[in-house]
C-alpha cells in the first residue's frame, strides 16, 4: 500500500495497464506534452512514447470516432475529455455508435474502450463546465457509469474499466483529484464493475450515494453520530450497472433510505434509484425516500451561490432527520 | 438480575401463541417447574412452565392477547430482588417514554400552521384544515384509510394489529414502525378505541323483544379454529373423497363388551364399543396397508407402524391425538390409552408428541346417538372412518326378520390414493373382525 492522490491512483491504474496490455493506449487534449490538464497522465509520455500517448486537437467528435474504431479492429483506447462536458460535442459517437456496436453488428464487433475525464462542480467555474453526465450517459443502453470516490477506488476501477470489452464512461471528480489515501501497488488490485460499497457501517439509515457526495455524506454521518444517529454510507461506485442487492440490503437493515448526488433532481440519478428501491423492497420502508439533489437552475459562477446549490452535510443531515420523522 | 420470560415454541409449526390465562399474578413466589401461564397454539393449549424460579414482578400482557415468538411476557425478581423495584425500574423506562410521546405530538400540533409551513418537512397537503387551524394527529383519513408506513402495514398484518388502534408519531399522524412496536408492547394495558366506542355507543331504538334476547356477538377465531377451517378446506378441496358405507351386526361384539366388563369391574375398567372398533380397525389395518398410508405428490408413504387418531371434540373445537401401534395392545391398554388421550386433550396438556404421527383417524359419534355421517381426510392420512352407534334395528336373518344390534361404520378415502374395491375389501374386513371378534385372534 501506498498513500497517494487520486490523479496518482489514475495514472497508476493506467500505467500498470499499458505496461500489461500493449494494446491499451492514450489519446486526448493535453495528455502528452503538457502531461495532463489536469496532470493525470503525468510522465506517460515519456514511458510510452508517442504512438501510445496521443496528444489530439479539440476534436471531440473526431478523436473520440477514431477511438471507437481502434476498439472495434482491436485495440483498447482510452479517450480523455478535458472535462466531460466537451462529450457533449462526440455525443452521437458516444450515444449512437459506442453504445449500440454491440448489439447493432449482432455481437460482431464489440468497443473496448473507456472514455474518461474529470467532471462535477468544481469551483466557480461557471454554467457551462460544472456539468454531472452520468445521468445522461446511464440512460443509455450499452454504456457502463463509472464514479469513483476514493484513491483506492479509482486505481481498482479504472483497471476494471480498460479491462472491460465494453465501452465505460469513467468520471472522476475534479474536486477529489487531489485527495489521498491508500492505493494498492498490487498491478492485479481490482475493483469489479457493479459493486456497491459500505464507506460507513450504521442501523437507522442508509445514505445512498457516490462520487463527492460520499465524501459529504461520511461528514454528515459524523456529526449525526454526534446526534445518536446510526447512519450507513453506501458507495454505489458504478452507476450502471446498479447494485441493487447493496442496496436492498442496507435499506433492509435500515428500512429508511436517501439519496445524495450532486446531479440535478428532475431525471437524475436518485430518480431511478428510488424507483428500483420503492418497488423491489416497498413493504421495508419506514418513511418516503428522501433526495438530496444540486438545485434545479445552471451552475451560478459566484461561489457563495454555487455553494448553496450543492449537496451539504447540513442538508444530508436535515434529510436524514426528515426521514427519521425527528 | 431480573429474569425475562418470552414465548417459547411449544408446538412445531407454531408462529405465536395467545395467552389464555395467567396461573400467576405480581407479586407471586414462582418455583421452577410451576405453570405461569396457559398458552394457545395453532394446535391446543398447552402449559407454559418455568425455568427458573423468583417473584413474579411484571406481566407484559393481558389474558386473551397474542404474542409472537420470543416475545417477553413476564419478569420475575431473582432472589434478594425487590419485585417492586425491578417492576419500577421496567415500567419507568416505557412510562416516561410513552409520556414524552404523548407530550411530543400536542406539543408540536400547539405550534400550529406556522411551525409546519416553516418546516421543509413534505406537506402532504393534510397538516391545516379550511379554518386553518392544525389538524389533530389522526391517521384516519376522511376516506377511513390509516396513513401508515409501509413497514408498518407489514409488522401489523403480520401480528394481527388493527392499525385503527395504534396512535400514529409520523408526519400527519402517519403510524411508522415505533409506533406498532410500542403499541405491541403495551397492548391489553389501556381499553383500546375500538371498545371504548362501542361501549360508549348508545341502544339502538329496536321495536321491544318478547323475552329475552341474546346479542349476537361476533368472536373472533381461536388459532384452534383456524387450523381446523384451513385444514378441512385444504382435504375438501384438495382430495377427491370416496364414502363406503356398511351395517356391521355388532351382537357378539355386544355380548363379549358385557362378558369382559363384568371380569374387569374389578379393576374398575369397563370397556366401550369404541375400543372395540379401534382394535378392529387398526388390525384391519395392518391387513390393508394401502388405508394405513400417507398421499405425497410423488409417493404413497406405507406407514410401517399402526397409530390410531382419535378425534376428540372440546369446547370449541376438535383435536385428534395418537394412539400408537394400536394393533399391539390389548383391550385394556387401548382403553386406558384413549382415557389418557382424551383427558389429556379435555384438560389442554397433551403434548406435541400425543399429537404426532398419525396413520389413520377414527371419529366415533355414536354417543350422541348419531347413526350414520361422513368425515373429513384428517390430511396427509388416506383414510378415517365414521363411527355411528351401536342400536337394536330389524334385520333380516336367514329370511326372518329379527332385532339385532347394528353399528353403521363409513369409511371417508381419499380417491387419488385408495380405490372404491380396495376401501371396500378393507371394510370387509373391518365387518368380519367386529361381527366375528375371535378372528382377531387368528
Amino acid at each position: 500500500m501506498a498513500v497517494m492522490q487520486y490523479r496518482e491512483a489514475l495514472n497508476l491504474a493506467m500505467t500498470e495497464e499499458m505496461e500489461r496490455d500493449d494494446r491499451v493506449f492514450l489519446m486526448g487534449e493535453e495528455v502528452a506534452e503538457y502531461n495532463g490538464a489536469y496532470k493525470v497522465s503525468q510522465g506517460m509520455l515519456d514511458r510510452f512514447g508517442d504512438r501510445r500517448i496521443i496528444d489530439t486537437p479539440i476534436s471531440e467528435n473526431g478523436f473520440a470516432g477514431i477511438g471507437i474504431g481502434a476498439a472495434m479492429v482491436g485495440l483498447r483506447p482510452i479517450v480523455e475529455f478535458m472535462t466531460f462536458s466537451f462529450s457533449y460535442v462526440a455525443f452521437d459517437q458516444l450515444v449512437n455508435n459506442a453504445a449500440n456496436m454491440r448489439y447493432m453488428s449482432g455481437g460482431q464487433f464489440s468497443v473496448p474502450i473507456v472514455f474518461r475525464g474529470n467532471s462535477g462542480i468544481a469551483g466557480n467555474l461557471g454554467a457551462t463546465h460544472s456539468h454531472r453526465p452520468e445521468a445522461l450517459y446511464a440512460h443509455f443502453p450499452g454504456l457502463k457509469v463509472m464514479m469513483p470516490s476514493t484513491p483506492s477506488d479509482a486505481k481498482g476501477m479504472l483497471k476494471a474499466a480498460i479491462r472491460d470489452d465494453d465501452p465505460v464512461i469513467f468520471i472522476e471528480h475534479e474536486n477529489l483529484l487531489g485527495d489521498k489515501g491508500e492505493v494498492s501497488e498490487d498491478p492485479d488490485f481490482v475493483v469489479p464493475i457493479g459493486k456497491a460499497d459500505v464507506k460507513r457501517e450504521g442501523s437507522d439509515v442508509t445514505i445512498i450515494t457516490y462520487s463527492r457526495s460520499v465524501i459529504t455524506s461520511l461528514k454528515a454521518a459524523e456529526k449525526l453520530e454526534e446526534e445518536g444517529i446510526s447512519a450507513e454510507v453506501l458507495d454505489m461506485r458504478t452507476i450502471r450497472p446498479l447494485d441493487l442487492d447493496a442496496i436492498l440490503n442496507s435499506v433492509t437493515k435500515t428500512h429508511r433510505a436517501i439519496i445524495v448526488e450532486e446531479n440535478w433532481p428532475y431525471c437524475g440519478i436518485g430518480a431511478g434509484v428510488a424507483d428500483r428501491i420503492y418497488r423491489a423492497a416497498f413493504d421495508e420502508l419506514d418513511a418516503p425516500i428522501q433526495r438530496v439533489t444540486a438545485k434545479d437552475a445552471p451552475l451560478p459562477y459566484n461561489r457563495r451561490l454555487e455553494l448553496d446549490m450543492l449537496p451539504s452535510v447540513e442538508r444530508v443531515v436535515e434529510a436524514v432527520n426528515q426521514v427519521l420523522y425527528r | 438480575m431480573p429474569i425475562e420470560v418470552t414465548m417459547a415454541k411449544l408446538s412445531p409449526t407454531m408462529e405465536s401463541g395467545q395467552l389464555v390465562k395467567w396461573n400467576v399474578k405480581v407479586g407471586d413466589a414462582v418455583k421452577e417447574g410451576d405453570v405461569l401461564a396457559e398458552i394457545q397454539t395453532d394446535k391446543a393449549v398447552m402449559p407454559m412452565e418455568a425455568f427458573d424460579e423468583g417473584t413474579v414482578a411484571l406481566l407484559d400482557v393481558q389474558e386473551g392477547d397474542d404474542v409472537a415468538l420470543g416475545q417477553r411476557v413476564l419478569v420475575m425478581a431473582s432472589k434478594g430482588e425487590d419485585p417492586a423495584q425491578v417492576a419500577e425500574k421496567l415500567k419507568g423506562g416505557s412510562a416516561s417514554k410513552a409520556e414524552a410521546k404523548k407530550e411530543a405530538v400536542p406539543a408540536g400540533a400547539g405550534a400550529g400552521a406556522g411551525a409546519q409551513g416553516a418546516s421543509s418537512a413534505p406537506d402532504y397537503g393534510h397538516s391545516t384544515d379550511s379554518n386553518g387551524q392544525h389538524a389533530e394527529a389522526e391517521p384516519r383519513e376522511p376516506g377511513g384509510r390509516v396513513r401508515s408506513s409501509p413497514l408498518a402495514r407489514k409488522i401489523a398484518a403480520s401480528e394481527g394489529i388493527d392499525l385503527g388502534q395504534v396512535e400514529g408519531s409520523g408526519p400527519n399522524g402517519r403510524i411508522v414502525r415505533r409506533d406498532v412496536e410500542e403499541f405491541l408492547q403495551h397492548r391489553g394495558a389501556a381499553p383500546s378505541k375500538g371498545k371504548e366506542a362501542a361501549a360508549a355507543a348508545p341502544a339502538p331504538a329496536m321495536p321491544v323483544a318478547r323475552g329475552p334476547v341474546r346479542e349476537t356477538q361476533r368472536v373472533p377465531h381461536t388459532r384452534m379454529r383456524k387450523t381446523i377451517a384451513a385444514r378441512m378446506l385444504q382435504a375438501k378441496q384438495t382430495a377427491p373423497e370416496i364414502h363406503v358405507t356398511s351395517d356391521i351386526r355388532m351382537d357378539r361384539i355386544v355380548a363379549l363388551r358385557e362378558q369382559l366388563n363384568a371380569q374387569l369391574s374389578k379393576q374398575k375398567i369397563k370397556l366401550s364399543v369404541g375400543d372395540f372398533v379401534t382394535k378392529a380397525v387398526a388390525m384391519a389395518l395392518r391387513k390393508h396397508p394401502d388405508l394405513n398410508a400417507s398421499y405425497e405428490e410423488d409417493a404413497m408413504v406405507l406407514h410401517g407402524d399402526v397409530n390410531i387418531g382419535i378425534a376428540v371434540a372440546l369446547d370449541g373445537g376438535l383435536i385428534v391425538p395418537v394412539l400408537p401401534n394400536a394393533d399391539q395392545l390389548g383391550l385394556v391398554e387401548i382403553r386406558q390409552g384413549t382415557l389418557a388421550l382424551a383427558e389429556a386433550a379435555r384438560t389442554n396438556t397433551l403434548n406435541p408428541k400425543q399429537m404426532m404421527g398419525g396413520t389413520f383417524t377414527i371419529s366415533n359419534l355414536g354417543m350422541y346417538g348419531v347413526k350414520q355421517f361422513d368425515a373429513i381426510l384428517n390430511m396427509p392420512e388416506v383414510g378415517i372412518l365414521a363411527v355411528g352407534t351401536t342400536e337394536a334395528r330389524p334385520v333380516v336373518e336367514n329370511g326372518q326378520l329379527v332385532v339385532g344390534q347394528v353399528m353403521t361404520v363409513t369409511l371417508t378415502a381419499d380417491h387419488r390414493a385408495v380405490d372404491g374395491a380396495t376401501a371396500a375389501e378393507f371394510m370387509r374386513t373391518l365387518k368380519a373382525f367386529l361381527e366375528e371378534p375371535a378372528a382377531m385372534l387368528l
